[in-house]
């Protein structure tokens, strides 16, 4: 079907500005949307029960037990959003806790050389990683993450002056990204990270693997 | 100020503060709009009702979620329009499309008598050709006769995607004429 027809179709071209070759096709097509809408079906409006039905379910939702209401929840189906870079770190997760086998994590024990993070396991599921960056000359280093929802609220220390911020962070096990926020304005990403993932923006945020300690 | 005269506006913030009962008003202000296109839809009274009666249920369920009170009326159609595309993609059938196609073509005033009505079916069967995104376009467009910027703002697409929607069904139609006929 030509573009024309289309747009004479979509009211933005007048019947005067067709071709005499678009005619034929013009009125064959408004022969076709005649026969729809001779054909639909009858339109009875809706039916008379429709009110009183949909009244009675509601009714029966509001008195529900919190219990049914909890149920009903869990059984009917929701849509769920998941973000690519989720996905990604779910799916990193899973893969961490699949192949590290379970294994006893020594307390204090440094990460793998280099990295800017090293671990301890704690009571429970959380696991206390010691954060390192080198920053001379900055006047305050906070970590933030996943973990802290990307607040910067785990400020690092440099209590003898040597340039080297640190501090130790409560952390679930699985994989993390983070950044440093050097100064309250500059975001570094850890030079010395075990790995790095695209955050999204055209940056790489380090990540952290953790895995669960016993 | 009397029950009937509330806006949608304020219908919603009763319902939402506990005045379930309002609730009603809506089911009696939109329950036929709404009626109307699950049938047009499915082509069955009993399946468009019970769609119907599912996306008020729905909706009520939801209503917190709704952003723009004043346009309840839009929000809950969007609610069945959704319901009615599933519910067509799950019980897509064959279409035999010659008799959809001889029945196209002849002509647009088929006779209210048994064999009329049996054209019209096969007529009303060319629509299950389609996606139900053609399908839904095509009934608001041209069966509805609703325009590009009232469907694009109740369905939430731009009125250039909405359009080339409309395009495709009506070449989809088309194809079918020029094939089988």
């Amino acid at each position: 079907m030509k573009d024309r027809i289309h747009r004479h179709l979509d009211g933005e071209l007048p019947e005067d500005e067709l071709q005499p070759t678009d005619r034929e096709h013009v009125d064959e097509w408004a022969r076709m949307v005649d026969a729809f809408r001779t054909a639909e079906p009858e339109m009875t409006g809706s039916p008379p029960w429709l009110e009183q039905r949909v009244m009675a379910e509601i009714d029966a939702l509001a008195t529900a037990s919190p219990i049914a209401r909890l149920a009903d929840w869990i059984v009917s189906p929701k849509q769920v959003r998941v973000s690519p870079l989720a996905a990604g770190l779910v799916a990193a997760a899973l893969a961490a806790v699949i192949t590290l086998p379970g294994r006893d994590v020594p307390s204090d024990v440094s990460g793998p050389s280099g990295s800017g993070a090293s671990v301890q396991t704690a009571a429970e599921a959380v696991v206390y990683v010691q954060f390192i960056m080198e920053a001379p000359g900055a006047q305050s280093v906070a970590v933030a993450g996943d973990f802290s929802e990307w607040e910067p609220t785990f400020a690092l220390d440099d209590a003898d002056g040597d340039g080297v911020w640190t501090g130790r962070v409560p952390v679930r096990p699985g994989v993390h990204s983070y950044m440093f926020l050097i100064d309250g304005a500059e975001w570094q990403t850890d030079p010395n990270a075990d790995s790095y993932q695209d955050d999204g923006f055209g940056n790489q945020n380090a990540v952290l693997a953790i895995a669960s300690g016993e | 100020m009397s029950q009937v005269e509330r806006t949608d506006e304020q219908v919603v913030r009763d319902i939402l503060s506990g005045d379930r009962d309002a609730y009603r008003l809506l089911v009696r202000r939109y329950g036929d709009t709404m009626h109307g296109h699950a049938l047009r839809m499915t082509g069955s009274p009993d399946e468009a009702a019970d769609l119907v009666q599912q996306a008020l249920v729905k909706g009520f369920k939801k209503l917190r979620h709704c952003r723009e009170p004043a346009r309840v009326g839009a929000w809950l159609f969007r609610i069945l329009a959704n319901l009615c595309k599933d519910h067509v993609r799950s019980r897509r059938k064959d279409v035999p499309l010659t008799l959809v196609a001889s029945a196209l073509q002849s002509g647009s005033n088929p006779e209210a008598d048994a064999e009329g009505a049996e054209i019209r079916r096969h007529i009303w069967g060319a629509l299950d050709a389609l996606t139900p995104e053609q399908k839904e376009a095509f009934v608001l467009k041209h069966v509805e006769g609703r325009t590009y910027e009232e469907i694009a703002a109740v369905m939430d697409l731009s009125v250039a995607s909405l359009k080339m929607r409309v395009h495709r069904a009506r070449e989809a139609l088309r194809g079918l004429l020029e094939e089988y006929a």
